[in-house]
């Protein structure tokens, strides 16, 4: 058996797997002088393993830390569509007169988008302030840069945003090539700062109580930013429906991909932020 | 057909069994399960089953300076490979007795 050949096959399973059994597959594969076929087998199981990992081998802190990142990205994507889909409805007056469910669409997105965050900025505060701590203390610079992004990127972001409404705004407001540039400028703000916290985690892999209420709150928050997601596909559906004089904004095509973004966005945040909270809810 | 049937070999059952004796690392069982079982056992296989046994505490790892590690079968695991055992003999001694009768089979 080449042992790179071994390795690479090794290298599909999960780490707390590897960490764990490597050396003892390596061990057995010298000893049996396995060919291409044990390493083809060896690479095969490797599947179920990421899929069904042992029991004994959970790294809980590890995948409170994983879900957290990837909640964070895909929950700041489903808030930026939200916020288009702000911009483009109510923030315009939009209603449709008879279908209630519209305003009442509204005022769920708003009280439940403003939860959300609340939940997700209350429980989350402690990890940050914690990491922002033991970076500061340990000088690590691009770790306290990274989990400095989540103010300096909004920031950025509307600072850039005044300057160029006053540079390229008319009376009202700015074309829609503009619109699209700051909605695009928009949602990568919002991938860095989301992207910071991220980075932050995996490389000070912090553990404990704070870990579990932020990860805790990510459900939370999260399970609440699904009833946004729905308020969003309810009034979509029922502006394109029954309001295509605002055609344009509510073109079905274009009304059809955002919702497949919204959907596909609060599925991933919802899931991410789930398989945290079991694992910060569940007892060692 | 015999080939076909032999995939139906339990690979955690087997292991359980060449480890009822004494405890082995995992070339030892590979080797005493195709030896005395006649069922080749890949790495890949093997350590998924290891894994599996580990986690449900019918097998333990013991204490080893080598990568070599051996493994030991516990009180759980003794009593399910017991009770298996049990099973797969009923199910043996129904399917000889079954065969005499239709074809006069004598057994192997």
């Amino acid at each position: 058996m080449r042992p790179p050949l071994a390795r690479a096959a090794l290298a599909l399973y999960p780490p707390s797997w590897r960490a764990r059994y490597g050396d003892e597959v390596l061990a057995l594969l010298d000893d049996s002088g396995g060919g291409p076929a044990a390493v083809a087998s060896l690479a095969w199981r490797a599947l179920p393993a990421w899929f069904c990992p042992p029991r004994h081998l959970h790294d809980r802190p590890a995948r409170m830390r994983a879900s957290l990142a990837t909640a964070l990205i895909s929950s700041s994507m489903l808030a930026g569509l939200g916020l288009v889909f702000a911009q483009l409805t109510q923030l315009q007056g939009i209603t449709v007169p008879g279908h209630l469910q519209v305003r009442w669409a509204y005022a769920v997105f708003d009280v439940t988008l403003a939860i959300s965050a609340l939940v997700a900025g209350l429980g989350g505060l402690p990890l940050w302030l914690l990491m922002l701590r033991q970076a500061w203390r340990e000088q690590r610079t691009r770790v306290t840069v990274y989990l400095l992004l989540p103010v300096i990127a909004p920031v950025t972001y509307l600072a850039g945003l005044i300057v160029t409404v006053r540079l390229v705004g008319g009376a009202s407001g700015v074309s829609q090539g503009w619109f699209g540039v700051i909605t695009l400028a928009g949602f990568a703000a919002a991938a860095t700062a989301a992207a910071g916290p991220g980075l932050a985690l995996r490389g000070l892999q912090p553990r404990g109580p704070a870990l579990r209420l932020a990860a805790t709150a990510a459900g939370v928050s999260a399970a609440v930013m699904a009833v946004a997601a729905v308020a969003i596909v309810v009034a979509v559906t029922s502006l394109n429906l029954w309001a295509r004089q605002f055609a344009g904004y509510h073109d079905g095509t274009l009304s059809g991909i955002y919702l497949a973004l919204v959907l596909g966005a609060a599925i991933v945040t919802t899931v991410s932020a789930a398989r945290g909270t079991r694992a910060a809810l569940t007892q060692p | 057909m015999t080939d076909r049937l032999d995939r139906w070999a339990d690979p955690p059952l087997l292991v359980l069994a060449s480890l009822a004796d004494e405890p082995k690392h995992g070339y030892a069982i590979t080797q005493d399960v195709a030896e005395t079982m006649g069922v080749r056992l890949s790495a890949g296989t093997l350590y998924a089953v290891i894994a599996r046994l580990e986690a449900r505490g019918l097998i333990e790892p013991l204490e080893s300076d080598d990568r070599r590690r051996p493994y030991r079968i516990t009180m759980a695991g003794a009593e399910a490979l017991a009770q298996q055992s049990e099973r797969m003999s009923k199910v043996a001694s129904v399917a000889r007795e079954r065969l005499s009768t239709r074809l006069g089979w004598a057994g192997a």
